[in-house]
Formats: C-alpha cells, structure tokens, sequence
C-alpha cells in the first residue's frame, strides 16, 4: 500500500530537454507560464497548444504519463470552468439558463479558455518535474536563488537547499521504515484496515511513534556524520557536478525565446 | 505431527511493473511441532520474504502455508489470528516499542487478542518472569533501558502473544556478546515453558550449530538444503559454494586435518571441540 506513494516525478529517458541545464529549465518555464497567461486571443492560445505539445513530445515521456498529471487537477479545472461559464457582461448573448444562474457566448468562451490555459500550465510545468531529478532541481534553485546573499540572506539559501535535498533523499527511507514498523505491529495482532474511523485513527499511533523517534534518531545521525566531515554550511563549498550551460540550452532558450515574440505579435491581431 | 507446512511457495514482487523479482521460488518444506529450525543464506536470498509469509504478512503468488495442516489463507478475515498462532519478531525488533510503559508495550499483542483486566496482566507477567525481565522495569518508559534491555522487552511484546511458533529474524544483529547471550537464553527459555516451535534467521553459524536441530538454506530465493544441521555443516564445500561457511571451529579443525592431524572433521560447537582435543590428549598419553 505504502508502495503506491511515487515521489520525484521523474521519469528517466534521454531526450534533448532531460540533458538541458535544470537552471535553463526553471527559468524558460517560468517564461513560457508568463507568455502563455499572456495569451489574450484565441490564435495566441491556439499557438501556445502548439508550442506545449511539440515540447510534450520532445520530452520523450509518454503523453500517458501527463495526462496522469491532469487527472489530479481535473476536480479545480471543472469547478474554474464552471464558474467562468456564468459570469459575463450584461452585453453578451444568452444563451442558455439554469435556475438564476445565465450562460452567455462570452461566458462559455471563457470557461474554455481558462480551462485551456490552465491544461497549458499542468503539462507545461510537468515536463520539468518529469525531466529534472530532483536533485537537480535543487541544485539549479540553489543557483538561481544565489542572489539573494546579496541582501543579507547569506546562509539562508545554502541552507533551504540543503534542507530540500535532505527531505527528498529520506522520502524513501522512512516509507520504508513505515512499511518496517507496520508489519511488525501487524505482527503483534494491530489492525489497521478495519473499525471505525476513530478505531482506525488510534491504530496509527504503534506506527507514528516509532517513526517520529526514528526520524530523530536519524537527524541526529546524520547531522553527526555531516560534522563529521567538517560541513559547515555552504561557504567555500565546491561541487563536484558543476553546472554548464551547453550549445542545446542556447538553442532551447533562443525557442522560447521565438514563442514569447510570437505571442506578443499574435496578440497585436 | 507437522506444525508447519509450506508447499511450493513462490513470491514475487512488483506484479506488473517491468521490475518483476522472484523473491521467494517454489519452496517446501516442513516442519515437526518443538523443533528448532535455522534459516541461513545471503543478504538477499529471500529468507525474510519467506518468514513474512509465515503469519500471513505477505500472501504467496503461488502455493500455500499450512499451520496445523490448514491453510492460512482458507479464510484472508481471519488471518489476524495466525498472527497469534505465528509470532514474528523482525530485525531491530526495538523500533517497534511505542507505549509509555513496558508493562503496556509488552501488552499491546496479547491486547490486540482481546485480553484484558487480569487475565492480560498474568500474561504480561508470566512472559516477564519466564524471560527474566524484573517486575520494577515494567513500570519504566521502553526509551529509557538500554539497547538489549529493549530488545528483550520487544521480543516480550511477541512471546506474549503465546505462539506456538515463533520466528526470530536475526535476534542478535548489532548486539555484545552478552546481550547475544542473554536472547539466545530467553529463546530457550520460552521453548522450555511453551513448548513452541522455533524458526532462526541468522548469520552466526557459531550460534546455529549450538541451537538448531535443522538448518534451512537458501540461495537466490530458492531452498537449497534443508537436513539435520550437522548434515549440514557436514557438507561444508556445499556451503561455501554459495558463499556461507561453517562455523569457525570446524573450519580450524579442516585446517588440523590439512596440516596432517587425525581429528574427526564433524566438529561443530566448541564443547565438542574441547572433548575431541580431550580424548585426543588422553588417547596420546596412552599410546
């Protein structure tokens, strides 16, 4: 049951946008989330679809895969769509009513195009978690968020960082534990699947717990074993994969680049 | 009469997804009530996959457990109370300990069965004074003994469930020589009062030679051998084949047979070595 839970959305192929720089990524898709909310007309919409599948399909991750992705949002999308529907200007034509409540042309319009800019924002948005590991991704925020020491906040992003790629790395290593601990308290006659709600809630105790000791335990483990090897935060700290952009990641920006320009002269229509 | 039956067992993780691992492959074997059973192999070779389905953690892919000749599985709504017929004391059984007291802890299986007032409480102190855990601890927070006192009180937790077999996997990992001792002793102990069955993950030949009366060995899932544990050991190269070995004191006596001495080479405890070397000695001074 614990198996289910996927964690890094990461999905391993070798695809000109896995090899991108992370930093080059986390940038371009910001840029690319602005122009497509940019969209003001239909045409623009329609060439930002175009834009988003053929980065889709570049990406080499099955469009199964994606609209996985979607199905977990579906319950926001319908319930944006459906508002949008009912609100319009009084100028618009009516169309059809449901109790006080009127659907107007303009009305529908929108709640199609909202919906559409919002579908644009899930694949969009996935194809980084699903290119990226995330280690990367922390890396690359880590860079892009580098400025900051600027402004006095020093360690501060050293330190977020580091608290990310902890959290990520010991995702697996306590659902494990978690599995560890359940059987053996199934083992000792604990029941988890039936009773009442509260029954159920009560046995979850024998597994938080030792979890939560264990946990701790570990922390401090760990931040002995970091001391051990003389961490001391992020300064003069060197790393062993640098980051480098490449001749594909101009390519990938100058593309993006032709996007946004092509938005905004869309939009002049 | 046999206890525990399992037939052509195989399990295999990840059903669907392309990472397909037959952790456990078409395994049988029985087991006599009272034994005690050894399971040795590699890291890896499926021995705890196989005990998880002992009490019903895990259900086979294929074949079938039989407790007293029924099958675990006849009814899945009841599998809970396998759990009290099969106790299962994992790896680091400490990490399990939850409860504010000993007492509550070591209560929480027999709990779980439905006891309660004082028929729990003479259970809880009958497991406590058959396994030498004394009467003030209970009352002590889990967190507060030591490393093997925990482990005596989790291995408690289980006994105290009253199992007719019980399946320790690797009691002793990460404890001093004492604390080795002293679980092997309250193992003993409990088989003396109960009569139960034993089954014994381990990597310690030493301490299998010295408790088993059978030993089961698995390599890559599948079961290799299973015979008398002297059999076993007896068949040394067998082992060392898959990368186990025999106890160390046999293996100093294949070095004394090399080096030209006449010793016996099925020397697996040292008290037998010491009467071996005894005789040798008595034989030398009357020749």
């Amino acid at each position: 049951m614990l198996k289910d839970i996927t964690f890094g959305q990461y999905y391993s192929a070798n695809s000109p946008i896995h090899r991108a720089d992370p930093r080059m990524k986390i940038v371009l898709l910001i840029t690319a989330i602005v122009f497509i909310f940019l969209s003001k007309n239909m045409y623009a919409l329609l060439f930002s679809c175009v834009f988003v599948l053929a980065v889709l399909l570049i990406s080499k991750v099955p469009f199964k895969i994606y609209l996985k992705n979607l199905k977990a949002i579906l319950p926001i999308l319908i319930f944006t769509a459906i508002i949008n529907m009912f609100y319009s200007d009084g100028t618009a034509n009516k169309l059809f009513s449901i109790w006080k409540l009127t659907v107007t042309d303009a009305g529908l319009y929108r709640a199609v195009f909202m919906a559409t800019r919002i579908i644009l924002l899930i694949f969009i948005s996935s194809v980084l978690t699903y290119t990226t590991t995330p280690n990367d991704l922390t890396d690359a925020l880590e860079k892009l968020l580098s400025p900051l020491k600027y402004i006095g906040l020093k360690t501060a992003v050293h330190t977020l960082a580091m608290m990310m790629t902890i959290a990520l790395r010991f995702i697996p290593t306590l659902v494990e534990e978690a599995e560890k601990i359940m059987n053996a308290q199934k083992a000792r006659g604990a029941d988890f699947e039936n009773g009442s709600l509260k029954d159920r809630a009560k046995a979850l105790i024998p597994i938080l717990i030792p979890l939560l000791i264990s946990s701790v335990r570990r922390a401090y483990e760990l931040a002995e074993a970091m001391e051990c090897r003389c961490y001391n935060g992020g300064e003069g700290k060197t790393r062993m994969k640098q980051l480098r952009l490449k001749p594909m990641d101009y390519v990938i920006c100058f593309i993006t680049v032709l996007f946004c320009v092509g938005i905004i002269l869309i939009n002049l229509i | 009469m046999s206890v525990l039956e399992v037939k052509n067992l195989t399990h295999c993780y990840g059903g669907n997804t392309p990472f397909i691992n037959d952790a456990v492959s078409d395994v049988s074997f029985t087991v006599e009530s009272g034994e005690i059973i050894g399971i040795i192999g590699h890291t890896g070779s499926g021995k705890s996959t196989l005990v998880s389905h002992l009490n019903g953690l895990l259900k086979p892919t294929d074949g079938t457990v039989l407790i007293e000749e029924k099958d675990i599985w006849e009814n899945p709504k009841e599998i809970r109370k396998i759990r009290s017929k099969v106790g299962l004391v994992f790896q680091y059984p400490e990490y399990q300990l939850f409860e504010e007291t000993v007492f509550d802890d070591i209560a929480f299986g027999p709990k779980n069965m439905g006891l309660s007032g004082d028929e729990l409480k003479k259970r809880v102190t009958e497991i406590c004074e058959i396994i030498g855990i004394k009467p003030e601890y209970l009352e002590k927070s889990p967190f507060d003994l030591s490393g093997g006192e925990k482990r005596r009180v989790a291995i408690a937790g289980v006994m105290a469930m009253r199992p007719q077999i019980i399946v320790f996997d690797e009691p002793i990992a990460g404890l001093d020589p004492k604390g080795r001792q002293d679980i092997m002793k309250i193992i003993s102990e409990y088989r003396k009062a109960t009569g139960a069955t034993v089954i014994i993950i381990s990597h310690s030949m030493e301490d299998m030679a010295m408790f088993t009366d059978k030993l089961l060995v698995m390599s890559r899932g599948k079961l290799v051998i299973f015979d008398k544990t002297e059999n076993v050991f007896k068949n040394g190269k067998e082992l060392q084949k898959i990368g186990l070995n025999v106890p160390i004191v046999t293996r100093v006596f294949y070095k004394l047979k090399e080096m030209g001495i006449d010793v016996p080479l099925d020397v697996f405890t040292v008290e037998k070595a010491v009467e071996v070397l005894k005789n040798a000695k008595a034989g030398d001074r009357n020749a």
